[in-house]
């Protein structure tokens, strides 16, 4: 420790050797004295004697310092006292430096917290999801798959399944839907997730009768109990039956969860087979078993099941997936990291732009350079004190940028769709975070330092101590300061097509015929329980009697129910076979989007039938069953036929029941145009829609077409439904402009982001063109001058000045399209309809970029045009 | 970075003169460089200064100690004093020193050829 004691002592050290050297100067002092000279006399020439007694007294503490550390942190406060001393300069460059740390720090949070932290549970890494898969494509679990899983599987701890579900919770008699997940008993336990109050579910309670217990998030608890702590085994009526409340969660995470309420995931003997899929399942691996390990388990697993039960497993096996980012879709997470890409573009630019600052200074500085290195600083020294200042200044400007990523970060976090990042993410600026922050501060202050540093170090004194001297080190900074700005430019223009890409895939996802009208509809769910019915019969009963009060509300054209909406899906996939073609293998049928839907549904969403004709009321459960394709299904399996003279075999649904029926001809009467059913993206699909009334469901989306704003009849509507049914509520009640709205959100996410960075950037590069070319014009003044004072105009100064700035301008483009074309390549998966040269993206980008140059450079041009001639050859 | 204080004398030299000086009694800076001009006629000329950099190295490498106390002018005085480390190693830079002159000498020295 002995540097310790070291610094310790070092205080007591220096004062220790100034007390001595005043002494010493006293004695010599008064020695003199007593040789008869004067006492003024005699202290100046001690001090003669003595040397130079602040640089001895430095030296002499130099001894105790840790030489280059110290010095170079004497180097950066006095690099801070400069700054203060130009705090214009120093403000231009701290927030230039302070938009781009800012933005990067803001944006790294949402990296780490979605994408990189660790999960919040005890040993993140052995949790995991467990999928079945077949054919390369994972999907759902099948009950009577998760409970051989768990009862044949030796890799995990434990295995707990789910499903999500609504709950209608029924408070003061007031019905309100309450997303639910419907969980193996074990879950929270198993997860890490602690409870606040109350217990997890008992391993007993996943049985039918015992499963009428509850859990709640702490936020439904505190909004809709009050928080009352005597929640705990009381009744709540969900669907009109009892449960007991048995545990609230904790605070905080689990809030962010999809659902808010838990009940225990009881099977039903009917429930336990193999061929339905509508599992969720994850696990803990038991310790020090590898993600490897549990895969080569669970193949054991699966094919043994499959030999067991080969009608409906042959060909299917498990995927184990990390738990971390399961959830997350492939697009958001190339979103994000794009994002932090285009983010790191600015802050290289602004680095560039602070450098050109920087050089510009230090061709200001020049004498003091000159001067500190006649006094013997060696350029090794200068070097270091240069890139001190630099590093003085991305310090202050990485503070400045913390606080406005702080900023940033809450508009981001508004602007995140929700549920696009794990709800285990919590996004703030944390420790790991501010290290980046740091680091991106340092890599700054050294990047846009040491160009500068190293130019001002190489410093010809002759030149620099003559006045007005102009050097050839003064050109050779200019051609630096020019390359800067064709660099700035092509960064620009690689990052600017990059976000035109952005806004031109999102402008077209924003045009593109969704296949039915989005305005004027309002929609919702009603989540009713199959048990409710006793037959399909009661089902239409009810559907008609509300419908027919919903049409007769004043200002409602048509209302329609169906098994899906647009583009927040049908009724999913059915297999199927077209009569009179070979039947194949039952299993090796092809599928096809499937919906049942009453008659006004292509009325009420505007979806043109386009041969044939639509549903009639006369088409009823003991008509003869009839059923419209769409064009991708006519085009895909009625080519060269009529259509209309086709039938389609699809198994009758039965409600309530995940097996299917026994198979039915429908007959197809009519041709639909495409709807994007399966969300904006989905196209080319094809789809079969059938009466509802022909193949009712009981939980149904309900659709009306209304004269004025479809959301002012939404109360009207919920006292309509009440009136029917007072236990029952609407589930997402929306608009269909507001579906729309909202599934275009992690589009409008990415675009608003980018246009934001990309504007940055264009300011950025044009201050940066700026700023060399205002510069260039000043130290040009006095060859202007002599120009116009030999008859130049000053048209021809304005355009030879422009001329300048241009060329560097466009050298910059074209050194950025090959950028913008990697930058294009990079981006063309997460796009919508790009190619990685988008001519329109590019070509516009490219003319804001120059058009800015313009603008930017006529203010020096302009100024230089105004040089009068006597003034500036006056001027040296 | 170093400035080079004992210009006109070799590296360490102004380190050793200290030591040997040190050796015949402990003294305090003034002291010190009033008997190192003294002894050398003032055929050296270093500057009274450039002792405290080379005497805070030594202290540094411990090779001597340095104390408070009062003068006998009633002055208040750090008194440097050699310690058994700074023995050692004077010996050595002399022994090393006196090669190096005998050395020098030879090479000077007019020669037979």
């Amino acid at each position: 420790m002995n540097w310790l004691k070291q610094l310790t002592s070092r205080q007591k050290q220096y004062s220790e050797l100034s007390e001595e050297i005043r002494e010493h100067l006293d004695e010599k002092t008064e020695e003199l004295i007593a040789t008869g000279m004067s006492r003024q006399d005699a202290a100046a020439a001690a001090r003669r004697e003595f040397g130079n007694v602040s640089l001895i007294e430095e030296d002499s503490r130099s001894v105790w310092r840790w030489a280059s550390v110290e010095q170079f942190l004497s180097d950066v406060r006095f690099g801070f006292r400069i700054l203060r001393k130009n705090s214009g300069f120093a403000a231009v460059a701290i927030l230039t430096l302070a938009l781009g740390i800012g933005a990067n720090t803001a944006m790294f949070s949402v990296v780490y917290g979605a994408l990189l932290s660790p999960l919040p549970y005890p040993n993140p890494d052995q949790l995991v999801m467990v999928w079945s898969k077949t054919n390369g494509h994972r999907n759902s679990v099948s009950a009577g798959d998760f409970l051989e899983w768990k009862r044949q599987n030796s890799a995990f701890q434990d295995l707990v399944a789910w499903s999500g579900g609504s709950f209608s919770l029924s408070i003061a008699g007031r019905p309100e839907i309450i997303h639910a997940r419907i969980t193996s008993p074990g879950f929270f336990s198993m997860q890490g997730i602690p409870l606040s109050l109350g217990r997890d579910f008992l391993p007993e309670e996943a049985n039918v009768g015992a499963n009428h217990v509850a859990i709640m998030t702490h936020s439904l608890w505190l909004d809709r109990f009050g928080g009352d702590p005597r929640i705990i085994g009381q009744q709540i009526r969900l669907n009109g039956e009892s449960y007991t409340v048995v545990g609230i969660l904790s605070a905080g995470m689990p809030d962010r969860f999809e659902s808010y309420l838990f009940v225990p995931l009881a099977f039903t003997p009917e429930q336990i087979n193999h061929d339905v899929r509508w599992l969720a399942v994850m696990g803990r691996l038991k310790t020090g078993v590898t993600l490897q390990q549990a895969n080569a388990d669970m193949d054991a697993v699966t094919r043994r099941i499959a030999g067991d039960f080969p009608a409906s497993n042959k060909g299917w096996t498990a995927s184990v997936e990390p738990l971390k980012n399961d959830f997350t879709s492939r697009d958001t997470i190339k979103d994000l990291w794009l994002l932090l890409g285009a983010v790191a573009f600015v802050l290289l630019i602004a680095c560039v732009n602070v450098a050109n600052l920087l050089l510009s200074r230090a061709t200001m500085r020049q004498k003091e350079v000159a001067v500190r290195s006649s006094l013997g600083a060696t350029r090794c020294q200068l070097f270091s004190q240069f890139l001190a200042e630099s590093l003085a200044l991305a310090l202050i400007g990485g503070a400045v940028g913390i606080a406005l990523a702080w900023i940033l970060l809450r508009v981001i976090v508004v602007l995140l769709p929700p549920f696009s990042i794990p709800t285990e993410a919590d996004i703030h600026l944390n420790l790991t975070v501010l290290l980046f922050s740091l680091a991106a501060t340092l890599l700054a202050g050294i990047l846009c330092g040491s160009a500068p540093a190293w130019q001002s170090s190489r410093c010809n004194l002759s030149d620099a101590l003559k006045e007005g001297g102009r050097s050839d080190s003064a050109a050779g900074r200019h051609g630096l300061r020019k390359t800067l700005v064709v660099v700035e430019f092509a960064l620009a223009l690689a990052l600017l097509a990059g976000a035109g890409l952005v806004i031109h895939s999102f402008w077209k996802l924003t045009r593109v015929d969704f296949g039915f009208r989005q305005d004027h509809v309002l929609t919702f769910f009603l989540p009713i329980q199959a048990d409710r019915f006793s037959n399909p019969e009661q089902i239409s009963a009810f559907y008609r009697r509300l419908l027919d009060r919903i049409e007769a509300v004043p200002g409602i054209s048509s209302a329609a129910a169906s098994t899906g909406l647009p583009i927040l899906g049908s009724f999913g996939s059915v297999p199927f076979t077209i009569a009179g073609q070979p039947a194949g293998d039952a299993a090796a049928r092809p599928g096809t989007g499937f919906s049942a839907v009453t008659p006004e549904y292509f009325r009420t969403f505007g979806i043109q039938i386009t041969e044939g004709r639509g549903f009639s009321e006369q088409d009823v459960a003991n008509g003869m069953p009839v059923a419209i394709v769409n064009e991708t299904f006519a085009k895909k399996y009625f080519s060269g036929v009529d259509p209309l003279a086709q039938r389609v075999i699809v198994d009758q649904l039965i409600p309530g029941s995940p097996r299917a029926g026994s198979p039915i001809e429908w007959r197809v009467i009519g041709v639909s145009h495409d709807v994007r059913n399966g969300g904006i993206h989905d196209q080319g699909f094809s789809e079969i829609a059938v009466p509802f009334w022909q193949s009712p469901w009981p939980n149904a989306g309900v659709s009306l077409r209304t004269a004025g704003d479809p959301a002012g009849v939404r109360n009207t509507i919920a006292a309509v439904i009440q009136s029917v049914d007072s236990d029952l509520a609407l589930d997402q009640v929306r608009t269909m402009d507001q579906i729309v709205h909202e599934s275009l959100a992690g589009y409008r996410f990415a675009t608003v982001l980018f246009a934001a960075f990309a504007a940055v950037a264009l300011v950025l590069a044009a201050i940066g063109i700026y700023g060399v070319m205002s510069f260039a014009v000043a130290q040009r003044t006095h060859e202007i001058g002599l120009r116009m004072a030999l008859g130049a105009d000053s048209r021809h100064v304005l355009v030879l000045v422009l001329r300048e700035g241009m060329l560097l301008a466009l050298a910059g483009l074209v050194l950025g399209l090959g950028g913008a074309y990697f930058v294009g390549r990079t981006m063309n998966s997460v796009l919508y309809e790009a190619s990685a040269i988008d001519p329109l993206a590019v070509g516009s980008v490219a003319a804001v970029l120059f058009l800015s140059a313009v603008v930017a450079c006529y203010l020096p041009a302009h100024r230089a045009a105004q040089v009068d001639p006597m003034i500036a050859l006056h001027h040296e | 970075m170093k400035k080079d204080n004992d210009r006109d004398l070799f590296p360490g030299a102004l380190e050793m003169m200290i030591l040997r000086t040190l050796k015949r009694q402990p003294l305090h800076g003034y002291a010190l460089v009033q008997h190192i001009k003294r002894t050398s006629n003032d055929l050296l000329q270093i500057e009274e200064g450039s002792l405290y950099p080379a005497l805070q190295r030594l202290l540094k490498a411990e090779l001597v100690k340095a104390d408070w106390s009062t003068s006998a002018t009633n002055r208040r005085v750090r008194i440097y004093k050699l310690t058994a480390a700074g023995k050692k190693h004077l010996e050595r830079q002399v022994s090393s020193f006196e090669r190096m002159i005998e050395g020098i000498t030879r090479v000077l020295a007019p020669g037979e050829s």
